[in-house]
């Protein structure tokens, strides 16, 4: 069937569960080719478990789960690296890498030998940088860059792994307003480009996700709450939901802009608890230095 | 294809080339250099003619026995040690993501220095076996020991690397302490633990020097077939598995063969201190953070660094009439230098 090959990414009622909390309830999504679809909700609900999920990284309690299909719980990390590319909010610390090295990172599943990369690793490098504007700082050390530009990096990084599913977490977390508009802008323009990819962007600015995305996926508590359009998801009834904010939605120059008034008085205590229990637990995943 | 590579990857080839061709070349005038000096000073002519009738005749003159025997053994070994524990400083500052860390981090060292005491205290003169080999075999034993400690404790204790930094130190001071307390009850032994302490490379035969050389090469180059690996380790364990390098078994099998190399280097000449952590970073500031030149620069570097410092003992010797122990003299070299990448760098490891 010609349309299910089109599906990048099919969740079927998929469950994560640890010993503590549920972190994931009967997961139903379906992400085609050519979508930026964003992920949004509060801290802890859901957004980098399902992530997670999709890269093969965390463990599906029940449920299946395809990527580019491929089971997920059957395909080796070395296979998922060719299919799937992340972009890391943060980058981690120093080790002296330059803007180019870190880029050539990309094109470790696609090695040839161990030791040495080809040139068309280093023809992809080049036009990634020359993509992302990076060209200039190849040679420059990763922790010399402002946050726009370690961005960009990583993006390009990402894109040189030539996957077909982008995975990006907060993209726009350290970034001012003007660099937040060009990362969304890049990842637009990446999925017009590239017309077999899709991207998944996790978010917290709604605003930047509204204008950007095709489709936008609300979570609360480990359940998709609504799923759609930015029109279809991007009411004052959802946020408040999900949010506990009391908030306007205008339409402005063709998208969306939500205007969060404040916050409903009692509506956030309820689920405090679940964030604690699964933000130590991505911890104990995350688990680095 | 070869031909056809162009741009970074040629650079590199170059740069690679260069620290190969530069490197073979120093560390022979030095391999000259550690030849000539000594006890008596050789004019080169002398080092030179002597290895000549050796390769020809054997060991025949005193001269050719100081040169051959003595020396150069010694020689290779301060190269095979300081070659050893560069490669272990780079596994774990890569695996543990702090260039702070270095190679006695998983108590090795320790364990080593409590193997030795041990010995020297309690079996050497009952233990007859084994002639010279046996402390350095109590030490390696201790040595593993101890990394089998520091690794078990930071399995149970979380597995991250905070816990196996954690479990690394408490490890290393329990074997400290008890060496302390036996050296402390033992006033006449103590001069000798000192010695293994703080390292020596004053007794290497050719055995013992191929005993320490062989393992150092052959390890140095699984743990640097493995180069691009160890880059894309650098971003931490979540970025590495998406790249599809597996992490953990990764982590845990390069951390042992790396705690392995350390035990070689120490127990034969006691513990160096510092060479592992420096010489990495030294290279890193010459040539960048990329495995595939920071390990062969970094043995060469270690090699030359631990070379010239055991040169500097045998002179200090005949100039001051003093032994110095080896270990002490990185240190004190190491120390300046390690406040100086701090000043640099230690901000950002908060």
């Amino acid at each position: 069937m010609p349309e299910n090959e089109n599906i990048l990414i099919d969740a079927r009622n998929v469950n994560v569960e640890y010993e503590t909390y549920h972190a994931l309830h009967d997961i139903m999504l379906s992400i085609k080719a050519g979508e930026l679809v964003a992920i949004i909700g509060p801290n802890g609900c859901g957004k980098s478990t399902t992530m997670g999920t999709i890269n093969g990284l965390l463990k599906l309690s029940t449920g299946s789960l395809t990527v580019g299909g491929l089971d997920v719980t059957k395909v080796s990390l070395e296979e998922m690296a060719k299919m799937c590319s992340n972009i890391p909010t943060e980058f981690p610390p120093d080790f002296n890498l330059s803007v180019y090295e870190v880029v050539m990172l990309g094109r470790y599943p696609h090695r040839q030998s161990m030791w040495w990369e080809t040139e068309k690793d280093e023809e992809v490098v080049r036009a990634a940088l020359e993509m992302y504007g990076m060209s200039h700082l190849a040679d420059r050390d990763i922790t010399q860059l402002s946050s726009g530009e370690r961005q960009r990096t990583l993006i390009a990084k990402a894109y040189v792994q030539q996957p077909r599913i982008m995975l990006v977490d907060e993209p726009t977390a350290h970034l001012d307003i003007r660099y937040t508009l060009e990362v969304m802008q890049y990842f637009k323009d990446l999925i017009k480009r590239e017309k077999d990819m899709a991207i998944v962007i996790a978010a917290h600015d709604l605003n930047a996700v509204a204008k950007y995305c095709d489709r936008i996926v609300m979570m609360k508590k480990g359940h998709i709450i609504a799923c759609g359009t930015p029109e279809e998801v991007m009411t004052p009834e959802n946020i408040e939901t999900v949010y506990g904010v009391k908030a306007d939605v205008i339409k402005h120059d063709g998208a969306l802009v939500m205007i969060a008034k404040y916050p409903i008085p009692e509506h956030n205590k309820e689920f405090e608890e679940t964030d604690l229990a699964c933000s130590s637990v991505l911890e104990n995943n995350a688990q680095s230095g | 294809m070869a031909e056809m590579i162009s741009g970074a990857s040629a650079k590199m080839k170059r740069r690679l080339i260069l620290i190969v061709g530069v490197g073979l070349i120093a560390l022979l005038l030095m391999i000259l250099l550690s030849l000539a000096c000594g006890t008596v000073n050789y004019p080169f002519q002398t080092v030179i003619d002597s290895l000549m009738s050796v390769i020809n005749n054997g060991v025949v003159s005193g001269v050719d026995r100081t040169i051959f025997n003595l020396r150069f053994p010694r020689v290779l070994a301060t190269f095979a040690v300081g070659a050893g524990l560069a490669v272990a400083g780079i596994v774990f500052q890569a695996i543990i993501r702090n260039p702070l860390v270095d190679p006695y981090m998983t108590g090795v060292s320790s364990g080593a220095g409590l193997g030795a005491t041990l010995f020297i205290i309690i079996f050497s003169g009952v233990i007859t076996v084994g002639g010279n080999y046996a402390m350095p075999v109590f030490a390696f034993f201790f040595a593993v020991l101890a990394f089998m400690m520091t690794f078990t404790i930071s399995k149970v204790s979380g597995n991250n690397n905070v816990s196996f930094v954690l479990s690394g130190v408490i490890t290393a001071m329990g074997f400290s302490a008890v060496t302390t307390i036996l050296m402390l009850t033992n006033d006449d032994k103590t001069h000798n633990i000192l010695g293994f302490l703080n390292g020596s490379f004053s007794s290497i035969s050719w055995e013992v020097c191929m005993i320490i050389l062989i393992p150092v090469l052959v390890i140095s180059f699984i743990i640097m077939i493995y180069s691009r690996t160890f880059n894309v380790i650098l971003l931490g364990r979540e970025q590495a598995m998406e790249l599809g390098v597996n992490y953990d078994s990764f982590r845990l099998i390069m951390m042992l063969i790396a705690s392995f190399l350390t035990a070689i280097c120490v127990s034969f000449v006691g513990i160096i201190g510092f060479v592992g952590l420096i010489v990495p970073h030294l290279a890193r500031m010459a040539l960048g953070g990329d495995h595939r030149l920071l390990i062969p620069a970094s043995m060469v570097i270690g090699a030359l660094l631990l070379s010239g410092a055991d040169l500097l003992v045998k002179e200090l010797i005949n100039v001051a009439s003093v032994t110095l122990p080896i270990g002490a003299i990185t240190t004190l070299v190491g120390i300046p230098f390690f406040v100086y990448i701090l000043k640099r760098r230690g901000k950002g490891y908060a």
